[in-house]
């Protein structure tokens, strides 16, 4: 195994250097450099060309200008010396820096977007595989390819013009009429009844209640203002607790495991405590602290399902810690909806507190809180951009794997023996259908610091996409190559691990060392 | 084992203690492979649909404006300057009361309409050429790499990680160069197209060569190989017809994202040019007038996603129906198909 | 049964859990009160940018973008400043311009007493003789080969400007005061108004002491010394300079930067606005400079840039009441879509590029007559009235070879120059001119620009009726620039982009075998015309000899002028004061106008 990755990593570091000259004469090839100022009229012309030519060495060939930057590049290689030098582009800024900062930028972009496309479009996958050929299949099929068939741009257009401008709008004055009500309860209606099972009558239950319910939450919402000032409570965080851990009881061990169920529950008890004793900790609060709580909570957790495991102490254990992170996250989720009219009326902010471009407010300085929502609100749109144009190939993945594995004789052999159908499905199908997805996951995480290059342009978001494009736009080699050196690094060691992870969950498959 | 039952159904009988649903009663006997496919597709009404539009579509795209010199029914073509009619604005009011301009005209007065559908031909034409070459090359390079191992998977493997780690916008956009230098603009379509499936084939290699790791560890290979098969017969007839799932799902999604990609291609500047037009072309050329011009938004983008859903579609009962196991003829018989014990 | 002990437990702690907080009213977390930020409250305007700030050098070639260029403007003072009519304003609080005399031309500098950096330090004589000693190229001996590589010397200060008018001038003299220099041209310069100091450029933006310390000398006054006794360059007989080389390597690339740099001096004001706080790639905030009276005096406290490249994108983050002012790439539709806002303000003009027909005097356009015959066909109006009235309504053909719409004598010399002959096509004109003849004219262009193509489009169909047999010569977005002059087309449809204010760009395209004049126009009247223009100081008189070029341009059948391109700005209501600049100091250059109103 040893022996298989050293190989890998050694015939990587060959693939990077052909291809990073093979890159660079393309670069080379793909634009002239000089273009803007040729056409200038500007009396010192002749001098600017000159400095650019100059600048940009243009005067030797290609193949050879190429060997000049990798000189500088193989600086990067010895360690700790700082003498990395991977060139600088037209407007002179290092492009280490430059590399540097952009990566930061597109990981806040892209790996919120990435993980829930992964969770949402897998679950989505799997459900609509369970129920091929239902209304739901061709309804979540429908969707997932007209988000995916949609230009992102455009996507990005009708986000901005009715996700921030509209809603800001309706924040403003957050009164809600009652035709939006009502579309709102029947598309919500619609949603249950999709996801309910096949008979009419439950489906129609399944409509009223969820059309109800919507309305219900909704005018309540209204009724309590709870729009300008936010906020869950301890028996909303309680009830949706309770919720969450009987759900992860009947998905992690099946709710007639007790002593799992017990346990979350607990962790929900312990929750509610901590929501009060936390609280004034939290006041000022940094990301670390908050990483902190939640290993704390885990190990809690942890601890709470081994005391109360009994002989399958493993599914306690998940079970507990699960449910107590779930309820972090959700005291968390309270503290930033209370610290919301704080942030709504900053007068950085002015009142329209969802953004169409950037990263951030420029100027504001708040606390941990503050600044969070500030991130939050500048993210949610270019995050729902990208996930909704990714979900589909995800879920088209995934439904085409679970089909094929609940075709398979062991499926059957499960269901003969009694199993329960949870047991089946989670247990013996839906693990084996992440096997191929394994693959996939690992190679867009892979490909996940390229960038999204249109929605970081139309958000104003100066990501390695953005970095790329603009230099590829000013035919400008150094910053190309920079980006070239971390993405095409980055994927290929993802796709080597995507290979040992393949031979991992399939042990048929092994890898030859 | 039956002639119509591929030799590839997994199981040998020790686990399959006989059916745990009731047996369909009569697996229809002596169908080859071919007209099982046709039937299972053929029986997927959304398929079907999807495939009736996706005709139209080819067909009102290359007949109304003309193709390759012939010349189309339409009045207009994609680079007439026409005098502006009402601000450009769409003519048509129902599916037989056209009008002049039944899509608009554009900010300097060509036919909207016309422009639509030259694009669409255009975004038809990248689609497949991709489509094909992506898929044949990704096919042969990851059933090669996944069925032989050893040596041929090294350098076909690595070769692909050169494929993978060039960034796609840069060969577009080197290409572009290369075609503005080179060859007229005429020529841009195709060898966009030509390109483009030249580089796209990378996700699909890697997949199928998965695929193929599994099942030829699997026992009807091995079950095949002491029978004498020849690796060709194992890759082409035993292993090859249970990695179509994966491989049609992977192909159209690559050609829906084909169109896709061309979009965004022209978004940045490095697609089909001016005065040639794509969908994606106009559309990105008229971002701006999303609000004030809408319909020089819908119509593109109504063929782009039309374009997509219909091949996924297909793609999808394609899957369906290519699909040794799976022996669902509709909905409604989902949960009582059982399979007839292959031993 | 332990299960029912738990969750006996869990149910008391719930309930437990469910009293406390009705004890705790509605909601259990404490709102703590979040300071709101004394600092600039009411006053602060939000600009958009399409580029991102890069350099606090904007004179040299790297930090040459329009944006370093605005900041550069709202940081730092100058004699003189060009404003929204193209007429240099002089600003009398910071110092004074003295015509000592008219021939030989000599002009004395002043800085007033009291203005300084934002350290503290004065604005003074060693900054103008550093400012001088960068602009004029003084110390510059390169020389290069034909493929434009170095082969001895070397180019100290990479200037992105131009150094002919100051290269005119010898070393100058720091006056007693310490505050100011003279300059002595050794012919007069037209432009010397703006040759030195003018606000737009940056004004005085270099402190002395600063590079003096960071180039490894002792103080300014070692600086001064170091300019002072340095031997002017020469090309025929180089020296090397290290002191000066490492000087100018500093101001070269010292001053670029994304982020705020941690050392202050390497972002000193001597204008309204000091840089405070920056993220690269994204935005950047300038407040006031607290010393500063030297000048018109900013009405609002801050400003932040932000940096937007996508004009709906623009349009969206203004209408989401994210940003206050924008200037997006001119289109019909953002302009449209601003107009139809509420609470939005568009402000139009033209900018100062436009697009022209330029004929190639050689090849099948060496005859006049032919030229003329296809300036005939050309339909400007047309143009116009399909690519740019969408954007300008009030927009019309450009009937001037050298002045633009927006300058005082456009009028007298599009009256005069014979243009009026241009204004409609004459298709039996044409062809009256070519007399049967179907000469074939090959246009370049550039393909990737809309506006060109549908230039060359509407150009070509309309040529053809005369007769002419166009062939299609556009090229791609890099190629086209190259091909400009290499004799490989008969016409070309490209833009020029016009000063504004100043004269020395008419010989730069009009003058026999200069760089920009690539269709070989050669006119000995008009040379001898623009040999004069570029000595005369004399403002009308400046005017009076160009009316005649343009008159003698126009009658050689030179080509034509086509379209100004159009250019827009948008501001919120909440703003006023903002105000259409056709050059590129754009919306900036009265930024202590901006107030706001709400």
């Amino acid at each position: 195994m040893v022996t298989y990755i050293v190989r890998r990593l050694v015939t990587a570091v060959l693939i990077l250097l052909g291809a990073s000259f093979v890159v660079y004469q393309l670069t080379a090839l793909s634009g002239d450099p000089l273009e803007e100022l040729r056409a200038s009229n500007a009396p010192n012309r002749d001098q600017l060309i000159q400095a650019r030519t100059e600048l940009l060495d243009l005067n030797t060939p290609a193949p050879l200008r190429y060997f000049g930057w990798l000189a500088g590049a193989a600086k990067c290689l010895i360690p700790f010396a700082a003498t990395c030098d991977l060139g600088s582009s037209i407007q002179g800024e290092a492009v280490t820096t430059a590399l540097l900062r952009a990566m930061g930028n597109t990981i806040t972009l892209v790996t919120t977007a990435t993980v829930l496309a992964i969770i949402i479009g897998i679950s989505l996958g799997i459900i609509t595989a369970l129920r091929q050929y239902s209304g739901l299949d061709y309804g979540v099929t429908f969707m997932s390819f007209l988000f995916f068939s949609l230009p992102i741009f455009w996507l990005a257009v009708l986000l901005k013009e009715f996700g921030a401008i509209g809603f800001n709008n309706f924040l403003a004055d957050p009164e809600i009429p009652a035709s939006t009500i009502l579309v709102v309860a029947l598309a919500s209606g619609f949603i249950w009844a999709l996801f309910a099972s096949r008979s009419w009558k439950r489906k129609a239950v399944a409509f009223v209640l969820g059309a109800v319910v919507a309305a219900a939450l909704l005018f309540i919402l209204e009724l309590a203002d709870w729009f300008t000032n936010p906020g869950l409570g301890p028996i909303v965080i309680l009830v949706t607790g309770v919720g969450i851990a009987f759900g992860i009881v009947l998905l992690t061990a099946g709710l007639r495991n007790r002593k799992a169920l017990s346990s979350s529950l607990i962790m929900v008890a312990l929750g509610l405590v901590a929501y009060y004793v936390v609280n004034p900790i939290l006041n000022a609060a940094t990301i670390w602290m908050v990483l902190a709580f939640a290993a704390l909570t885990v190990v809690v957790g942890l601890a709470v399902g081994y005391v109360l495991g009994g002989y399958d102490r493993g599914q306690s254990m998940r079970a507990a810690a699960l449910t107590g992170l779930l309820m972090g996250f959700l005291i968390v989720v309270d503290r930033f909806m209370v610290t919301w009219p704080s942030y709504f009326n900053n007068p950085r902010v002015r009142g329209r507190p969802i953004a169409t471009v950037g990263a951030e407010t420029p100027g504001l300085d708040g606390t941990f809180w503050v600044n969070g929502l500030d991130t939050f609100t500048h993210l949610l749109l270019p995050t729902l951009a990208l996930l909704l144009a990714s979900l589909a190939s995800y879920s088209r993945y995934s439904r085409a794997s679970m089909l094929e594995i609940m075709n398979m004789d062991y499926i059957r052999t499960a269901r003969a023996k009694g199993l329960s159908e949870r047991t089946v499905v989670v247990r013996h199908a839906f693990r084996n259908a992440l096997i191929p997805l394994a693959t996939l996951v690992a190679f867009d995480i892979g490909a996940l610091i390229g960038g999204a290059i249109i929605t970081e342009q139309v958000f104003a978001f100066a990501g390695m996409g953005q970095l790329f494009v603009q230099a590829l736009q000013r035919t400008d080699p150094d910053p190309i190559m920079g980006f070239f050196l971390v993405a095409g690094m980055l994927a290929l060691v993802f796709n080597l691990v995507a290979d040992i992870v393949y031979s991992f969950l399939d042990p048929r498959v092994r890898v030859k060392a | 084992m039956s002639a119509q039952t591929p030799a590839d159904l997994p199981g040998t009988g020790t686990a399959t203690a006989g059916p745990a649903h009731p047996v369909r009663e009569h697996e229809p006997r002596g169908l080859s492979q071919g007209q099982i496919v046709r039937r299972k597709f053929f029986d997927n009404t959304a398929a079907v649909v999807s495939l009736v539009m996706f005709a139209l579509v080819f067909l009102l795209a290359f007949t109304s404006v003309g193709f390759a010199g012939i010349p189309g029914w339409w009045k207009y073509n994609h680079t007439e300057f026409l005098p502006l009619i009402d601000g450009g604005a769409p003519t048509i009011t129902g599916p037989f009361s056209w009008g002049d301009h039944p899509f608009g005209q554009d900010s300097i007065g060509r036919d909207y309409f016309a422009m639509t559908m030259r694009g669409t031909q255009n975004s038809i034409i990248i689609m497949f050429i991709i489509g094909a070459l992506a898929g044949l090359v990704g096919v042969v390079v990851g059933a090669c790499s996944g069925y032989f191992r050893g040596w041929p998977e090294a350098v076909l493997m690595r070769f692909t990680d050169i494929i993978i780690i060039i960034p796609v916008v840069l060969a577009a956009a080197t290409l572009g160069e290369a075609v503005n230098r080179f060859v007229g603009p005429g020529a841009q379509i195709w060898l966009l197209g030509l390109f483009l499936g030249l580089v796209l084939w990378t996700g699909l290699a890697r997949l199928v060569r998965g695929e193929f790791l599994t099942l030829r560890e699997r026992e009807f290979v091995d079950a095949a190989k002491i029978a004498g098969a020849s690796n060709a017969r194992i890759i082409f007839k035993h292993i090859l017809p249970n990695a179509v799932g994966v491989i049609i799902v992977n192909t159209t999604l690559l050609m829906s994202s084909a169109i896709l990609l061309e979009t965004a291609l022209s978004y940045i500047g490095f697609g089909v040019k001016a005065p040639d037009v794509s969908l994606g072309l106009i559309i990105s050329q008229n971002q701006e007038a999303f609000q004030t011009r809408p319909w020089l938004f819908w119509f593109p983008g109504l063929f782009i996603v039309l374009i997509c859903l219909c091949i996924n579609f297909i793609g999808d009962g394609l899957r369906d129906a290519f699909d040794p196991r799976q022996k669902k003829f509709n909905a409604a018989r989902v949960k009582d198909v059982g399979e007839p014990a292959a031993a | 049964m332990r299960f029912v002990r738990t969750s006996r437990a869990v149910g008391v702690a719930a309930v437990a859990a469910l009293a406390l907080s009705a004890c705790a009213a509605n909601t259990g977390t404490e709102t703590p009160q979040e300071s709101v930020e004394g600092e600039a409250t009411g006053g602060n305007v939000r600009v958009v940018e399409v580029n991102a700030f890069s350099s606090f050098n904007a004179s040299s070639s790297e930090g040459n973008v329009d944006i370093n260029g605005v900041i550069a403007y709202a940081t730092h003072s100058g004699f003189n400043y060009i404003n929204n009519d193209l007429e240099v304003v002089d600003n009398e609080d910071f110092g004074s311009i003295e015509v000592l005399s008219e021939d030989p031309l000599s002009v004395k500098y002043t800085i007033n007493e009291g203005v300084s950096w934002s350290d503290g330090e004065p604005v003074d004589g060693g900054d103008l003789l550093l400012q001088w000693a960068i602009e004029s190229g003084y110390f510059n001996d390169a020389t290069t080969d034909d493929a434009g590589e170095v082969v001895s010397g070397a180019t100290y200060f990479d200037y992105s400007g131009d150094t002919a008018g100051l290269a005119l001038t010898e070393l100058p003299e720091i006056g007693d005061d310490g505050r100011s220099i003279t300059l002595n041209y050794s012919k007069p310069f037209a432009d010397y108004q703006i040759a030195f100091g003018v606000m737009n450029e940056g004004g005085l933006d270099t402190p002395a002491h600063v590079l003096a310390e960071k180039g490894g000398l002792a103080d300014e006054d070692a600086l001064i010394e170091l300019i002072r006794t340095e031997p002017a360059g020469d090309p025929a007989s180089p020296v090397e300079r290290p002191e000066v080389q490492a000087i100018a390597d500093f101001w070269n690339t010292g001053f670029d930067t994304k982020s705020l740099p941690t050392d202050p001096s390497l972002f000193l004001s001597n204008g309204p606005f000091i840089a405070s706080a920056m993220t690269p790639d994204q935005s950047m905030t300038l407040t006031r400079n607290e010393d500063y009276d030297w000048g018109p005096m900013p009405k609002v406290d801050e400003i932040t840039v932000r940096y937007i490249g996508e004009a709906p994108a623009q349009v969206q983050a203004l209408q989401n009441g994210e940003v206050d002012i924008i200037a997006p790439q001119a289109s019909a539709d953002t302009a449209e879509q601003l107009e139809a806002l509420e609470g939005v303000t568009v402000v139009r003009g033209n900018e100062l590029s436009y697009d022209h027909l330029d004929l190639n005097f050689s090849g099948v356009f060496e005859d006049e007559a032919v030229r003329e015959a296809f300036m005939k066909t050309v339909p400007r109006q047309q143009l116009v009235d399909s690519i740019i009235k969408k954007l300008n309504p009030d927009a019309e053909p450009l009937d001037s070879q050298i002045f633009l719409a927006d300058q005082a004598p456009y009028e007298e010399s599009a009256a005069n120059n014979g243009s009026e002959a241009f204004g409609e096509v004459d298709i039996e004109g044409a062809k009256g001119l070519l007399a049967g003849a179907t000469p074939e004219v090959r246009i370049m262009y550039n393909r990737d620009n809309p506006n060109r193509l549908n230039s060359y489009t509407l150009i070509a169909e309309s040529a053809s009726q005369a007769g002419f047999k166009i062939v299609d010569g556009g090229l791609g977005a890099s190629d086209w620039g190259a091909a400009l002059g290499n004799g490989t087309y008969d016409a070309a449809i490209f833009g020029w982009i016009n000063t504004g204010v100043g004269v020395s760009g008419v010989p730069q395209i009009f003058r026999t075998g200069t760089g920009s004049n690539f269709n070989g126009f050669s006119s000995p009247e008009a040379d001898e015309l623009m040999d004069q223009l570029i000595v005369e100081t004399d403002p009308d008189k400046q005017d009076e000899l160009q009316i005649q070029i343009d008159k003698l341009i126009w009658d050689s059948k030179y080509g034509l002028p086509l379209y100004q391109v159009p250019g827009m700005n948008a501001h919120s209501d909440a703003i006023t004061g903002v105000e259409y600049m056709p050059n590129l100091t754009g919306v900036w250059w009265n930024f202590w106008d901006w107030q706001i109103t709400q």
